[in-house]
C-alpha cells in the first residue's frame, strides 16, 4: 500500500504463477543443459560418434534458442512480474540482494556469451576450444543458480537475516543447500528429458536408440535421488510455516500430491522410453514434457503456499505490510496501521471518511490494497465464491475478519486496520454475495462457522473441550466465544444452533474414533492459534 | 478527490553501499546499455534501409552481413541494459515501480514483444545465411516491436519522473491500461533516442567495413560510405531533434541546460561540439577513404558524446524529482561481506569475457585445422 496496487482482474498470484513457472522449466534446463552439452560432446567425440555430434549440433541450436532467448528474456519477465504485483517486496530483495543480483548479473553475462559462442563456434573451432566454451557456459550458469537459490530460500527461510539484516545470514539460510540440490537434481533431469524431445525427431533408429539410453541415463537416477532431496528440504522448513500448509484448506498439500503423482507419472514415462528406444516418438517426447512441466509447476506452487502468508516470510506479508513495525517502515506495519487506520496510512487509496455513506466504498478500497494482491472478486482465489460456500452475514464477516490470521492454520495475515475499518470491509465483502438463512443441521453450522479453524476430530482443541463437557454446559459455553479464547470470533449463534452444533460434534467426534476417519490429520489447531497470539 | 501525498517512502532497509556507487554503476551501465541498444536499432534500420543505397545484390550483402550479427545485439542490449535496471531500482525504486504499475500491461507485455522480436531476428539470420538478403519482412516487424519497445521505455522513464502526472492516471485506469501521452517531452526525447540509435547504427557499418579485410574492395567501400552518410545525416538531424527536445522541456529543466547549472550547459556545449567533431571526422575519412579514423575514430567520439548525454539525462531526472527526491536521507550501511566479493567476480569476468573473445577466431571462415567430423554430416 505503499505503492499503487495494479488491478488484475484474473488475478496478479495467477499471473506471477504462469510467467514464473514457463521460465523456471526452462532456467533449469539452461544449467543441466549446459553440463549435457559438455559431457555429450565429449563422450561423443571419444567414442567417435558423428552421429550424436551432428545431432548435439542442432540440439545446440534448439538449446540457445529456448535458453537464451525465451530463458533470459521470461527471466527479467518473472523480475517485471513482481515489481508490478509486490513492489515492497521486490525493493526489498533488491536492497537486501543488489550484490548477489550483481554478481549473478556478471555471470549472466558470461553465460550469454559463451552460448552464443558454443553455438557458432561448432563451425570454426577445434574441439577442445568448443569444449573449453562449453565448460565455461556450464559454469556460469550453475554460478548463477547457485545466487538465485541464495535468494530464493531467504523468502521462505529468513530466521536469522530478521535479526541481523546481514547478507550472508540469509543467504545460508537453512532451506540453501537442500534447495540447490533439489533444483540441481530437476536440472540435471530437465536437460535429459529436453533431449529426449529432439531425439525424437531422429531418422536414424540406432542412433535415436543411443540417445533415448543416454536422456534416460540423466533422468532416471537425477528422479530417483529426489524423494530424498525433497524430504532433506522440508525437514529444513519451520513448523509454524509448515502447518500453514495443512489442514483445512490444503493447497501445498494438494499440490504436494500432485507434484509426486506427475513426477512419478513422468519417470515411468521415462522408463518406458527403454523398451523401445529406437521408436520414441515426438508426441511421446511432449507428454513427458508437459508431465515434467506439471511436476515443476507444482512443486513451485508448494514452495509458495508454504510461505504464506508471507512473500519474505516473518519480515513481509503477502499484501505487503512488515510484520513488525520499525522505525523506517513509514507505518506499513500490522501494529501501526491498526492504530493509524489502512485508510489514512495507504497511499493510493481514495480517502473516504467512513460513517457516512461511504462504508462499502471505503471497504472495496480496503479490499483493494489489503487483500488483492492474492485475491480477487471472481477469478483467482476469487473471493465470492469462498463466502459464497461460508454463508457469513455481515457481523459474522466482520467477527471473522479478526482472527483472520488464525484462519486455515495461519495462511492469512491479520486483517490491518481500525475497528471502523474492519466493518467497512465486512460491508463491502457482503455486498458481494446473498446470505441464505442460517442453517439448520449440525454439518453446515460447523462448516460455516468452526472449519476455517477448526476440524472435527478427537485431537483438535475445541473438540476436546466439548467433549469434556455435557451438552448443556458445551452448548452455553459457545455463547461467549472470546471468553473460552480471546481470538475467537464473536460469532453470534442462537440457542438452537448452539445445541444442534454440539450435538453434531459429539456423534462426528465418536464415529470418527470408530472407523478412524477423520476430516484432516487431527492436528490441533488450538495450539497453532495459541502460538500466534504468544 | 482527497489524496495522500502519492510518493511511496524509501525503502526500510539501507543501502548497501554508499549513494554514489549505486549512481555510478547506474551511468556507467546504462552508457554501455544505450551503445549497445544503438549498434543493434540502428543495425536493424541501416540493413532495411539499405535497399534504396545502391545494387541489389550489393543491398542484399549488407542486409545479410548486418542481419547475422543481430542476434548477438540484441542479448548485448538485453543483457546490458538489465544492470543499469537493477541500479535504477535500488536509489529510484519509489518512482519506477509507481510509474511501471500505472503502464502495468504495456510495460509486461514489452517482454512478450522482446521475445518475438527477438526470435525474428534469429529467423532472419537463419534465412539470410541460406538466401542473402532473406526475410526482410521478418526484420521490419522485429524493428517495428522493437522501436515500440522503445517507446514504452520512453512513457515509462518520463512518468518515473513526474508524480504530479500519476494521480489522474492512476485513479481514471487502476487496471494498468495507461501510457504517458500525455507528456510534452514524450515525443521529442523518444525521437532523440531513435535518430542517435540511427547515427550509430551507421557507425556499426563503417566499422564492419574496418574490420572486413578480407571483402573486395568495392563492398567495402560501399558499407563504408553508406554507413558514413547515414551517420552524418542522422547526427546532423539530431541538431533539430535535441533543440525539440530541449524546447518542450519545462523552463526550470531547460534553463539547466542553459547556464542555471554550470555542469549541465558545459556537457551541453561538449556534447554538441563532440557531434561536430564527429561529423567532421567522418566527413574528412569519407573523403579519404580512410576506414580506420572513420571507423574508430568516429565511435570513439560518439561513445564520448553519449556518456555525456547519459550525465546530463540523470542530471534532468534529479531536477524533476527534486521535491520528492532526497539522497540525503538514504541510510547506508555498506556490506563489506559481499562488496569486495562482487568487484572481484565483476573484474574477473570483463577478464573472462574478453579471454573468449579474444580466442575466439572471429575471421576465420571455416576451421582451420583438421576437419571435424560432425561437419561431413551437417
Amino acid at each position: 500500500m505503499n505503492y499503487p496496487v495494479w488491478d488484475v482482474t484474473f488475478g496478479a498470484g495467477l499471473l506471477i504463477a504462469i510467467v514464473s513457472i514457463l521460465h523456471v522449466f526452462v532456467s533449469h534446463f539452461a544449467v543441466g543443459g549446459g553440463l549435457f552439452l559438455v559431457l555429450t560432446e565429449r563422450k561423443a567425440l571419444r567414442q567417435n560418434d558423428t552421429g550424436v555430434l551432428s545431432w548435439l549440433r542442432t540440439h545446440t541450436r534448439f538449446f540457445v534458442l529456448v535458453t537464451v532467448v525465451y530463458g533470459a528474456i521470461s527471466g527479467v519477465g518473472i523480475w517485471f512480474t513482481i515489481g508490478l504485483i509486490h513492489p515492497s517486496a521486490t525493493s526489498s530483495l533488491i536492497h537486501a540482494y543488489v550484490w548477489g543480483w550483481a554478481i549473478e548479473w556478471v555471470f549472466f553475462f558470461i553465460e550469454i556469451t559463451a552460448a552464443l559462442l558454443y553455438l557458432y563456434g561448432w563451425d570454426k573451432l577445434t574441439p577442445r576450444l568448443h569444449l573449453w566454451y562449453g565448460w565455461i557456459y556450464f559454469i556460469a550458469a550453475f554460478a548463477s543458480l547457485v545466487i538465485i537459490n541464495g535468494i530464493i530460500t531467504f523468502m521462505l527461510t529468513s530466521e536469522k537475516w530478521i535479526q541481523t539484516h546481514e547478507f550472508w545470514a540469509g543467504f545460508f539460510n537453512p532451506t540453501y543447500f537442500p534447495s540447490l540440490a533439489v533444483r540441481t537434481a530437476i536440472a540435471l533431469a530437465l536437460a535429459g528429458i529436453y533431449a529426449l524431445v529432439t531425439a525424437s525427431r531422429l531418422k536414424d533408429p540406432a542412433l535415436k536408440a543411443r540417445l533415448v539410453k543416454w536422456s534416460a541415463a540423466w533422468i532416471l537416477p537425477s528422479m530417483a535421488v529426489m524423494p530424498v532431496l525433497v524430504w532433506w528440504y522440508i525437514r529444513q522448513i519451520p513448523p509454524e510455516l509448515w502447518n500453514s500448509a495443512r489442514g483445512a484448506m490444503p493447497t501445498a498439500s494438494h499440490y504436494a500430491v500432485e507434484a509426486a503423482v506427475l513426477a512419478i507419472v513422468t519417470f515411468v514415462l521415462v522408463l518406458l522410453t527403454l523398451v523401445k528406444p529406437a521408436r520414441l516418438h515426438l508426441a511421446y517426447g511432449l507428454t513427458i514434457m508437459l508431465s515434467a512441466l506439471g511436476t515443476m509447476g507444482a512443486f513451485e506452487f508448494v514452495r509458495e503456499a508454504v510461505r504464506k502468508p508471507f512473500v519474505i516470510a516473518n519480515y513481509l506479508y503477502d499484501n505487503s505490510l512488515y510484520a513488525t513495525p520499525s522505525a523506517t517502515d513509514g507505518g506499513f506495519s500490522v501494529e501501526a496501521i491498526d492504530q493509524a487506520g489502512v485508510l489514512n496510512t495507504a497511499r493510493w487509496v481514495r480517502r473516504l471518511e467512513l460513517g457516512k455513506g461511504a462504508d462499502v466504498a471505503a471497504g472495496r478500497e480496503i479490499f483493494r490494497v489489503e487483500c488483492q494482491s492474492c485475491h480477487t472478486a471472481d477469478s483467482y482465489r476469487g473471493i465470492r465464491r469462498l463466502l459464497v460456500a461460508r454463508q457469513w452475514d455481515a457481523p459474522a464477516l466482520n467477527a471473522m475478519l479478526a482472527s483472520l490470521d488464525l484462519m486455515h492454520n495461519g495462511v492469512m495475515p491479520p486483517f490491518a486496520g481500525t475497528d471502523a475499518e474492519r466493518g467497512a470491509l465486512s460491508a463491502y465483502l457482503a455486498t458481494l454475495y446473498q446470505a441464505g438463512p442460517p442453517p439448520s443441521d449440525g454439518q453446515r453450522l460447523f462448516e460455516q462457522n468452526c472449519a476455517t479453524c477448526h476440524e472435527a476430530v478427537p485431537g483438535d482443541s475445541a473438540v476436546t473441550a466439548i467433549r469434556a463437557l455435557d451438552a448443556q454446559t458445551a452448548s452455553d459455553s459457545l455463547k461467549n466465544l472470546p471468553a473460552l479464547f480471546v481470538r475467537m470470533p464473536d460469532l453470534k449463534l442462537s440457542e438452537q444452533q448452539r445445541v444442534t452444533l454440539v450435538q453434531w460434534i459429539k456423534t462426528q467426534v465418536s464415529a470418527a474414533r470408530n472407523n478412524a476417519s477423520t476430516f484432516g490429520g487431527g492436528r490441533n489447531r488450538k495450539e497453532v492459534a495459541e502460538d500466534a497470539v504468544t | 478527490m482527497p489524496l495522500h501525498n502519492l510518493v511511496p517512502t524509501l525503502d526500510p532497509i539501507p543501502l548497501p553501499a554508499p549513494y554514489w556507487v549505486f549512481k555510478l554503476l547506474l551511468v556507467v551501465t546504462f552508457t554501455l546499455h544505450i551503445v549497445a541498444m544503438n549498434f543493434m536499432l540502428g543495425g536493424m534500420v541501416l540493413a532495411l534501409a539499405g535497399r534504396w543505397s545502391g545494387s541489389r545484390e550489393r543491398a542484399n550483402r549488407l542486409f545479410t552481413d548486418v542481419a547475422t550479427k543481430l542476434p548477438s545485439l540484441l542479448p548485448a542490449t538485453v543483457t546490458l541494459g538489465v544492470a543499469p535496471l537493477l541500479f535504477l531500482q535500488v536509489i529510484y525504486g519509489q518512482f519506477f515501480y509507481t510509474s511501471s504499475v500505472l503502464i502495468a500491461w504495456p510495460w509486461l507485455l514489452l517482454l512478450v514483444m522482446l521475445t518475438i522480436a527477438y526470435y525474428g531476428l534469429y529467423y532472419v539470420s537463419f534465412r539470410t545465411h541460406r538466401r542473402a538478403g532473406a526475410g526482410r519482412g521478418v526484420l521490419l516487424a522485429s524493428f517495428l516491436l522493437i522501436a515500440a519497445i522503445g517507446f514504452l521505455f520512453t512513457n515509462n522513464l518520463t512518468l518515473s519522473q513526474t508524480p504530479s502526472a500519476w494521480a489522474t492516471k492512476y485513479f481514471a485506469d487502476p487496471s494498468g491500461w495507461n501510457l504517458n501521452l500525455s507528456e510534452p517531452t514524450l515525443a521529442p526525447r523518444y525521437l532523440h533516442f531513435f535518430t542517435a540509435a540511427v547515427a550509430v547504427g551507421g557507425l556499426l557499418l563503417m566499422l564492419l567495413a574496418y574490420f572486413k579485410r578480407e571483402s573486395e574492395a568495392d563492398y567495402r567501400q560501399y558499407v563504408f560510405r553508406f554507413g558514413g552518410r547515414a551517420f552524418e545525416f542522422a547526427t546532423m538531424a539530431q541538431f533539430a531533434v535535441g533543440f525539440w527536445f530541449l524546447l518542450s522541456l519545462p523552463r526550470d529543466q531547460r534553463m539547466l541546460f542553459l547556464g542555471d547549472n554550470g555542469l549541465a550547459t558545459m556537457l551541453l556545449l561538449a556534447g554538441i561540439a563532440g557531434a561536430v567533431g564527429a561529423i567532421l571526422v567522418v566527413a574528412r575519412a569519407l573523403r579519404q577513404d580512410d576506414y580506420r579514423s572513420g571507423a574508430i575514430g568516429g565511435t570513439g567520439i560518439t561513445v564520448l558524446v553519449i556518456l555525456a548525454m547519459t550525465v546530463m539525462r540523470d542530471i534532468l531526472r534529479d531536477d524533476y524529482l527534486k521535491p520528492h527526491f532526497h539522497p540525503e536521507r538514504f541510510v547506508v550501511q555498506t556490506q563489506w561481506t559481499v562488496l569486495p566479493l562482487f568487484l572481484a567476480v565483476f573484474i574477473g569476468g570483463v577478464v573472462l569475457w574478453a579471454v573468449m573473445l579474444w580466442r575466439y577466431p572471429f575471421t576465420a571462415a571455416v576451421k582451420a585445422e583438421a576437419p571435424q567430423p560432425w561437419a561431413q554430416r551437417c
